[in-house]
């Protein structure tokens, strides 16, 4: 899931006006960010699922017991939140560490079996619904929390442009980018690419 | 290819656009 993370942070957004767009969208991604560079050096690794093609939505596993296990996660969300302190109030840092670990959370029902609780490949348990293995109720869902966090968005910037009606076309361009990004990014993730 | 392209639009594009826009600001310890 990609797209589905930048619904939900547009969603926060509108609840928590205070914490910039950019922090919260890299918020809801930071698990996959610090993945690539694992990925790069070969301490953690994704798969097709046998007979998938390469790519294919849904058709994913992987192998990232540092940055999507329980304890690796609420590590991470941890560590970004601490990395607003000082800049942004303590209740602004702390809903983007939760907008981190909520990555952790929505991958929860997607994937296949392949989340542990703990890192470094100790943990023999390995989480995730499997949602993935229907591709399209998996994207349903991810459409769904597109629609949803733009609409919630766009809500927050018409209240918001009200008292500043210089900003209002601004805004709703920016409530029409979040929509039109999200479902560009679902459309690219569908067409496993 | 979406992670890339999602996480550019996002974060850099559509964030810059909405920090033109008049949200409250947030109060932290060095502001």
């Amino acid at each position: 899931m990609i797209a589905g993370h930048f619904g939900f942070a547009a969603a926060i957004k509108s609840r928590t006006p205070t914490a910039p767009l950019w922090a919260l969208m890299l918020a809801c991604v930071w698990l996959d960010i610090v993945f690539v560079p694992l990925l790069a050096a070969g301490i953690e690794s994704i798969d097709s699922v046998p007979g998938a093609p390469k790519g294919a939505y849904g058709a994913s596993i992987i192998h990232a017991d540092y940055t999507h296990s329980l304890l690796g996660a609420i590590i991470l969300s941890a560590l970004f939140g601490l990395a607003f302190l000082g800049r942004y109030a303590r209740n602004t840092a702390f809903v983007l560490g939760l907008v981190v670990m909520s990555h952790w959370l929505l991958d929860l029902p997607m994937h296949r079996r392949d989340m542990p609780l703990l890192p470094g490949g100790i943990d023999p348990v390995r989480l995730g619904f499997g949602l993935w293995r229907w591709p399209v109720a998996s994207a349903l869902v991810e459409l769904a929390l597109v629609v949803v966090g733009a609409a919630l968005y766009w809500r927050a910037v018409e209240a918001l442009t009200a008292t500043h009606p210089e900003k209002r076309t601004l805004g709703r361009v920016c409530a029409v980018s979040v929509l039109a990004a999200g479902l560009l990014t679902l459309a690219l993730g569908g067409l496993g690419s | 290819m979406s992670f890339i392209l999602g996480t550019v639009l996002f974060v850099v594009v559509i964030g810059i656009l909405d920090a033109r826009l008049p949200w409250p600001r947030s109060k932290g310890g060095s502001r």
